[in-house]
């Protein structure tokens, strides 16, 4: 039996709004998902680069996990980041995760990314999901990032997990989706490797490509923090969840819509949980810009993309 | 730039082609034969870019044999729905399934008691809940941002369609002269307006053999040239007639041996012939009026130029049927 069936659409790829001491701040997550959440179809919690999951330990996502939750209370899926720089660490991630799952009431549907190359090789990788998808049973999105590979300099020798090996994992009923990021030739080979399994998502990961040759998975999207309704009109667009464009004014808006949103990517691309959540603290959203990394030099962008987002009424 | 992007689109749809490979199934098949089965005609619909790949699978289906018709969403809603009997199979072309115009009329033609089948990537969608089959059309990604226009997951339904068409094809045994019936127009159709002279056999391939040779001769060029015929001249090349299968078969049961026999004696006198400048149709209606599959082709002093075979007219190619010759209709002569 399949497990649960994946979103389809926007997945909002969050920040995650820190106190000046470095703690969740829960006020400003509820602002944040209160922004976001009407027009995603899920969201994606401590991803690696955006959420700043690379420097948050296990009690940290599953504090931002449960305050999530209790904010969702199961109206939209939620995605969150589960990857350590051990497989010892990541499992010991999952299962404190998962604990805080069955702690909480209505928790709806939780899934559980991984970037399986963060710490380990392409070879054993079936049999370690085949192991740690007996001892949970939330589903599991891989992600697919060899950027962020290259940039732990892990010792192995691929950045990308192995098409053969994704054919394999797919085979586990509990390994439901894909975020990818990379070149599109690869993922016409990851989609042939998924062929045989119905309703297997492959999200880009990568805002760009989506606008550009939209995956009808969906997209997880950096840029919703700032434009949720825009990203959702695209997104809906795209994946033709409405019918077909109508009139010729649609389209315009539409194209306007894309111009804009390249626009934003362009500006925070760089450093974006920095930028948002400096932007994000001055509409008074969250309380405060702090960061898990040092940050400067961001009133440039800041500046520009406020007057971007002036521009479109955001 | 640009060069590059045209790859990128083709790539990716000629992916989504692909990807239906695995998904053709019990569920294809089912629809295949509800479709056979059906008393009815096969009637297309779908809104916009959909709306007009059903129009190409309804034309596809009509000159392939199988009787169909396009109907608009809208126009259904305004009468159009008349049109519609309970013998008849509706294909619902919608991407996501939710196409509203599409998914109002699908009630109504279940009422009406004709059985629907849904092309579409949405499996959970409301067109494929109203559906008695469901093919999934579904893509992985658009070629054309923002949903400005679906692009592969149309690629997708139409190649669908043509796979549906030929399934039916096969089955039905639709045959070359079916072929010309419904599709004059077609390649067939262009095939038959180009001249006599240029599909015409000429010099070494016309299989020919001089007055007073021996039959052994004529068999022997029969086999050599394989048109299961030579034709018999004088010395300067005028023709007097034609030696078929047929005429051999019939010598056989006359003459103990037919070797030493000279070729007049078995020819019939009675070949056809067109001038090289006709059109390949006349020279079909030629043969079909006189139940032959030969014709020479003379100059205006009956001397023989070319000879050209029904299968010459209809193009040789589209009559092999697993790599061998389907026999064709049509007397030798």
């Amino acid at each position: 039996m399949e497990a649960l069936t994946p979103p389809r659409g926007l997945i909002a790829d969050l920040i995650t709004p820190l106190k000046l001491d470095g703690s969740i701040d829960g006020k400003g997550l509820e602002g944040i998902l209160d922004r976001v959440t009407p027009f995603a179809q899920a969201v994606f919690l401590s991803s690696p680069c955006t959420g700043e999951g690379k420097n948050l330990d296990s009690d940290e996502r599953s504090d931002l996990l449960e305050k999530a939750l209790d904010v969702i209370r199961g109206r939209i899926p939620i995605l969150i980041w589960v990857t350590q720089d051990t497989e010892e660490k990541t499992r010991k991630t999952i299962l404190t995760l998962n604990k805080t799952i069955e702690g909480t009431r209505d928790h709806g549907q939780v899934f559980w990314v991984d970037t399986p190359l963060y710490f380990h090789s392409n070879r054993g990788l079936p049999a370690y999901y085949r192991d740690i998808c007996s001892m949970v049973d939330q589903p599991f999105i891989l992600h697919n990032d060899p950027e962020l590979i290259r940039g732990v300099g892990t010792p192995f020798k691929r950045n990308n997990i192995r098409t053969s090996i994704l054919k394999e994992l797919t085979a586990l009923d509990n390994i439901v989706g894909l975020v990818f990021l990379g070149p599109l030739d690869r993922a016409y080979n990851y989609q042939r490797a998924c062929r045989g399994r119905t309703h297997f998502r492959i999200y880009d990961g990568d805002e760009t490509n989506f606008l550009s040759y939209p995956s009808t998975s969906g997209v997880v999207s950096v840029g919703a923090n700032l434009a949720p309704g825009a990203w959702h009109r695209i997104v809906q667009s795209s994946l033709l969840l409405k019918g077909e464009q109508s009139n010729g004014e649609d389209l315009r808006q539409i194209w306007e819509l894309d111009q804009y949103l390249r626009g934003l990517k362009d500006i925070y691309q760089t450093m974006p949980a920095a930028v948002i959540k400096e932007i994000l603290s001055d509409m008074g959203i969250i309380e405060t810009p702090t960061c898990t990394f040092p940050v400067e030099n961001i009133e440039k962008p800041k500046e520009e993309i406020k007057e971007l987002m002036a521009r479109s009424g955001d | 730039m640009v060069i590059k992007q045209a790859k990128e689109v083709l790539k990716i749809e000629a992916q989504s082609i692909l990807d239906l490979v695995e998904r053709v199934g019990p569920e294809f098949e089912r629809a295949v034969d509800m479709i056979l089965k059906a008393k009815g005609r096969v009637i297309l619909t779908g809104m916009g870019k959909s709306g007009l790949v059903g129009r190409k699978i309804s034309a596809t289906l009509n000159s392939t044999g199988t009787p169909s018709l396009f109907l608009h969403p809208a126009e259904a809603i305004h009468g159009d729905l008349g049109m519609v009997t309970p013998d008849d199979i509706v294909i619902a072309i919608s991407n996501s399934g939710h196409t509203a115009e599409v998914n109002t009329i699908l009630p109504m033609l279940g009422k009406i008691g004709a059985r629907i089948i849904a092309f579409t990537g949405g499996l959970d969608s409301p067109m494929a809940k109203a559906s008695d089959i469901v093919i999934d059309v579904g893509v992985e990604r658009e070629a054309c941002p923002m949903g400005m226009a679906p692009t592969a997951s149309t690629t997708a339904a139409l190649a669908m369609g043509d796979a549906l068409a030929v399934a039916l094809i096969n089955l039905r045994r639709f045959n070359q002269d079916d072929f010309k019936k419904f599709h004059p127009g077609g390649i067939l159709g262009e095939r038959l307006t180009i001249k006599v002279k240029e599909v015409m056999l000429t010099r070494d391939h016309i299989p020919m053999v001089q007055l007073g040779s021996k039959v052994k001769q004529a068999i022997e060029e029969i086999n050599a040239k394989n048109l299961g015929a030579t034709l018999i001249v004088e010395k300067n090349k005028k023709l007097v007639g034609i030696i078929t299968d047929g005429d051999l078969r019939r010598a056989l049961t006359r003459y103990k041996n037919i070797h030493e026999i000279n070729v007049e004696d078995i020819t019939s006198p009675l070949v056809k012939t067109i001038n090289e400048n006709q059109t390949a149709a006349q020279a079909l209606e030629l043969m079909e009026l006189n139940a032959i599959t030969h014709l020479a082709i003379v100059d205006r002093q009956n001397r023989v130029k070319g000879l050209v075979h029904l299968h010459d007219l209809l193009g040789r190619e589209e009559f092999r049927v697993n790599g061998s010759f389907n026999p064709t209709t049509g007397a030798h002569r």
